[in-house]
């Protein structure tokens, strides 16, 4: 037993110094996802932390923390210990959306982390049944206006990219209290959009544009600033007559408040490589994602866009009807 | 209700206590439930709010655990057994103990480190092992460090889970 | 017909290179493994093995992990039946008599009609894919939230049928499981229910801490106390696989499984959840002698296990050929084909034709290989019983902590589930069965929802549920199971009905 105890002590010794003047990483990141396994956040996560890997020479691990529209995930990530080996990949909702529809949210994404880059935007697009009544954007403007009391919308639940874009589409549109039906996630939801039994929704490009493709459900107009080349058919929202209608869901990598600045230096060298890699490029281009620019990778480019986004949702989710 | 033959009732007594705890307890648990969804809306058809099934569902239970318990004093039936602590609190203890130790956790002034599978594992092993009346100590601690090393082979190695072993020793 | 061969064919062309077959085979021993480990489900493992199979290429990395998931269906059938802990929803049913078996020394018979089963159906299940697959995709679009709603009250009906004892009491079960359903955040309004403020239980109570509570740690508490009854299980270990009468008696209630869980499966709505059950329902409401059932009937476990498999692979219909994935295995699967660079949707079987034959091919090869798999694990398994109780149960409660905690990896739900393991004692001691509330509980969650979607859409009109032909024919099922159920129960033999 004694042995044991000196064996350990003098493990633990030689293991404190190692690790004061070691170079960052040593031993595996996790990069906390906050979503189940599979869903868009999760993809973009992988593809990109793999790559990371590479050029911090030790693996990051993807762990699927999922609760609370991604509150839980991100509460657990940055308010870790800020050694570097705990981030999160968070999104739109986690990072922006957050403060205002979760009120006893545990952190602050403005002032209470450490930002590390903008990993990829999505396009969110207007998409409707097969069968509803307008044509285009403009008449859908007028057709729902005018038809509140009859048009179903369709969204993920509270909290979701979905719930989030189309609230803030309805409180520009002024009909906050239009008839929503709220589904667990957006594959029953749009499935039901398939089969027309609701009228509209809003939701991520890499959800909903295969059945664009296809013709199952049609598109209205693509919230960005610019068409997505993955649908090159659809308008923009300035092109169709909606321009204050400027959202993109995006996924980016944040950190505990107090991270070393070697460790943070890395991991957004490390996300830059990865950004820059053919492979991730392509890989994100297919998803429909949009390749965030320099200014973007930074960490002070990242949290200048959480706080742009949060002033514009902040007000329409307070004032959102929580029935 | 009673798997025994129903006898007509004569007089009111309980004749299978059994049944009548059983009633009693899912009227105390539809009685929780509605008091913790009592300022939930229940809405309207139209738009149903968050309090409506909870509170349906709630006083449905109670009128069940009603009727339940009512028949216990009409039909017999089975009597409560007794309830046994030594394997409620080992078993169920053991398995509060891994998770209070696998990664850490506070609750006020308890604060526990973030010991990792090395440690938790054995302590799920012994812990629960105690619960068995032909319990061997000597075997039961060789039994917690195969079990543990080979848990940690199996989940962390070959199905890589991101568990943690042993952060404050080895670093993951 | 020739279409379909000429399909077939390109599928078996593709899934037959020896790497693809090899995948499968991996995908299919490391699904049986996961499986039988109590709480690491398929969903874990699918999402740990994503990053290795980026280096494959599409077929075959989707190949693998379908492998890997229709193994740990399989895999979980196991763990029913040995350790009476139901892994996922649809092996609730497996526990009632696949146990009972076990414990009357039964067990290897138990697997091998398990396996044997889910193999016929597999095989059943992959030539209604092939042929079928595409025409039935309408049949998932005619169901709305209403047809929805009304399909799981035919289920909750299911539930009076599983109970073993008083009828009153799965009644209460099943009223109790909907309750637990409902603790959580609010769909709709985001407004947390009956969580004590508590953040762990703001997303509501997971499937496998309830049943690894009640069926799994309850269960070891119970053994605890009667020494006697479980040294039955080891003291007897009779054939270790089915015999000719066995078979004879497990064929209709397979191929009756086999057709009621692959039409369920193809429901986008997760109907591939309700399929064991009501093969369970429908074997004991035409059995002979219903009073065998829940003591070890071998076609409650042949009929089920059959229902599982078949509805385990025909739930990927709406995944091939909608792109909407019904359950949160499929939406993992959407995931891995976007990360190879496939988006499910409508297109994926014109797009990618070697896909979607390939992976069908494959469903076929790989429920060859469970079989292969695990008729020689039958006798591995069945020794695995002969360890002494006092070892038995911690060994169970670490693999289940350990696998728990894998589920969303948090701690917290290891110490959740040792409350209902308490919960579950509970619920023995004052004589409730747990099946019937893992029924409600699995439902009631799916239910809440399509109520509220067909009320909002209807505007508040219950009529909706009427007025849609699918719908009211789904709640006039659900009526006349409940009516033979209970009408015994007007007439004087009231005892009997009861006690069956």
């Amino acid at each position: 037993m004694k042995k044991l105890v000196l064996g350990l002590a003098a493990a633990v010794a030689l293991a404190l110094p190692a690790q004061a003047q070691s170079k960052y990483p040593e031993r595996p990141i996790t990069m906390i996802v906050p979503f189940a396994a599979g869903g868009p956040t999760d993809i973009i996560a992988r593809i990109v932390s793999e790559n990371m890997s590479k050029t911090l020479g030790q693996q990051i691990v993807v762990e699927n923390v999922a609760g609370a529209g991604g509150t839980t995930g991100i509460t657990r990530a940055v308010t870790a210990a800020p050694d570097g080996y705990t981030i999160a990949m968070g999104h739109l909702g986690t990072f922006s959306a957050a403060p205002a529809t979760y009120p006893g949210l545990k952190y602050d994404p403005i002032n209470g982390m450490q930002t590390i880059g903008l990993a990829g935007g999505t396009p969110i697009l207007i998409v409707a049944k097969k069968a509803f009544a307008p044509k285009d954007l403009k008449e859908f403007v007028t057709y729902v206006k005018a038809n509140s009391d009859k048009v179903n919308e369709a969204h993920a639940g509270v909290g979701s990219v979905s719930w989030t874009t189309c609230t803030l589409l309805k409180g520009q549109l002024g009909v906050p209290k239009l008839n929503s039906v709220a589904y667990r996630g957006t594959g029953p939801a749009l499935n039901d959009l398939v089969s027309g039994q609701v009228d509209f929704m809003c939701d991520q490009i890499v959800s909903v544009a295969e059945q664009i493709k296809a013709g199952t459900i049609k598109a209205y107009a693509v919230a960005s600033a610019e068409r997505s080349p993955a649908l090159p058919d659809v308008p923009t929202t300035k092109e169709a007559g909606l321009p204050e209608y400027q959202i993109e869901a995006w996924n980016g990598i944040a950190a505990p408040k107090g991270l070393p600045k070697e460790a943070v230096d890395k991991l957004v060298d490390a996300l830059d490589k990865a950004l820059n890699d053919e492979t991730v490029k392509k890989r994100l281009l297919d998803l429909g994602t949009v390749l965030p620019t320099k200014e973007e990778r930074t960490p002070a480019g990242f949290a200048a866009l959480i706080k742009r986004d949060a002033d514009k949702l902040s007000p329409v989710l307070s004032a959102a009807p929580k029935q | 209700m009673s798997l025994n033959k129903i006898e007509a009732a004569q007089g009111w007594r309980v004749r299978s206590t059994q049944d009548l705890a059983a009633g009693l307890f899912m009227i105390a648990l539809a009685g929780l439930a509605l008091f913790l969804s009592r300022d939930l809306s229940t809405g309207t058809l139209r738009q149903i709010g968050p309090g409506m099934l909870p509170k349906a569902f709630a006083v449905i239970c109670a009128g069940l655990g009603a009727l339940l318990a009512f028949n216990s004093l009409r039909y017999n039936g089975e009597k409560l057994s007794g309830w046994s602590w030594r394997g409620v609190i080992f078993v169920l203890g053991a398995a509060v103990v891994f998770g209070l130790t696998i990664r850490g956790f506070e609750i006020g002034p308890l604060k526990v480190p973030q010991l990792g599978m090395l440690v938790s594992g054995p302590l799920v092993v012994i812990i629960s092992g105690l619960a068995a009346t032909d319990v061997k100590i000597k075997e039961l601690l060789i039994f917690a460090a195969a079990m543990t090393i080979g848990c940690a082979l199996l989940f962390k190695y070959a199905l890589g889970l991101p568990i943690p072993l042993a952060p404050w020793l080895l670093g993951i | 017909m020739s279409e379909m061969l000429a399909h077939l064919s390109l599928g078996f062309g593709v899934a037959l290179t020896l790497k693809n077959v090899a995948l499968c085979f991996v995908g299919c021993l490391v699904g049986t493994l996961i499986g039988v480990l109590p709480g690491v489900g398929p969903v874990a493992t699918i999402a740990m093995l994503l990053p290795i199979t980026f280096g494959l290429d599409p077929v075959g990395a989707l190949i693998m992990l379908a492998g890997i998931y229709y193994g740990a269906q399989y895999g979980g059938s196991t763990t029913a039946i040995l350790v009476n802990i139901p892994g996922e929803a649809t092996a609730v049913v497996t526990t009632l008599d696949g146990h009972q078996m076990a414990k009357q020394g039964r067990a290897g018979v138990a697997l091998g009609t398990a396996a044997i089963g889910s193999f016929v159906a597999g095989c059943a299940a992959t030539l209604i894919i092939a042929a079928l697959g595409a025409p039935l995709t309408r049949l998932a679009l005619l169901f709305g939230p209403a047809e929805y709603f009304s399909l799981m009250v035919m289920g909750l009906c299911f539930a009076v049928v599983l109970a073993r004892g008083s009828i009153l009491k799965a009644f209460c079960m099943i009223m109790l499981g909907l309750l637990l359903s409902t603790v959580g955040t609010d769909l709709e309004t985001g407004q947390e229910r009956m969580t004590f403020g508590f953040p762990p239980l703001s997303d509501g109570i997971d499937f496998a801490v309830l049943a690894m509570g009640v069926f799994g740690f309850a269960e070891v508490l119970r053994n605890l106390e009667n020494p006697e009854a479980r040294d039955v299980v080891k003291s007897k270990i009779g054939r270790l696989l089915p015999d000719w009468n066995d078979l004879k008696q497990s064929a209709a209630p397979c191929l009756r499984g086999t057709l009621i869980g692959g039409t369920l499966g193809i429901l986008p709505g997760n109907g591939a959840v309700l399929g064991p059950f009501a093969s369970y329902t429908l074997e004991k409401k035409i059995a002979k002698d219903p009073s065998r059932f829940g003591k070890g009937a071998i076609e409650g476990v042949a009929g089920p296990e059959s229902a599982n498999n078949a509805g385990a692979q025909t739930a990927f219909i709406p995944l091939l050929t909608l792109g909407i994935p019904p359950n949160a295995v499929m939406a993992l699967m959407v995931g891995a084909m976007t990360i190879h660079g496939i988006i499910p949707g409508p297109q994926v079987m014109t797009k990618n034709p070697d896909l979607f034959w390939g992976m069908i091919a494959s469903m076929w090869i790989g429920n060859l290989m469970l079989l292969i798999i695990n008729l020689p694990l039958v006798g591995v398994w069945v020794k695995l019983l002969q360890v002494p109780y006092r070892l038995m149960f911690p060994a169970i409660l670490i693999f289940c902590s350990i696998g728990i905690y894998s589920v969303n990896n948090q701690p917290v739900d290891v110490a959740f589930t040792a409350l209902f393991g308490l919960f579950g004692y509970l619920l023995i001691k004052l004589g409730f069965e747990p099946a019937p509330m893992l029924l409600g509980f699995v439902l009631g969650k799916l239910m809440e929802e399509k109520l509220r979607q067909a009320l909002i859409i209807s505007r508040g009109s219950f009529m909706t549920f009427i007025e849609r032909p699918i719908s009211a024919g789904l709640l006039l099922v659900a009526v006349a199971i409940l009516v033979i159920a209970l009408l015994p129960s007007m007439s004087k033999k009231r005892d009997e009905v009861f006690t069956e």
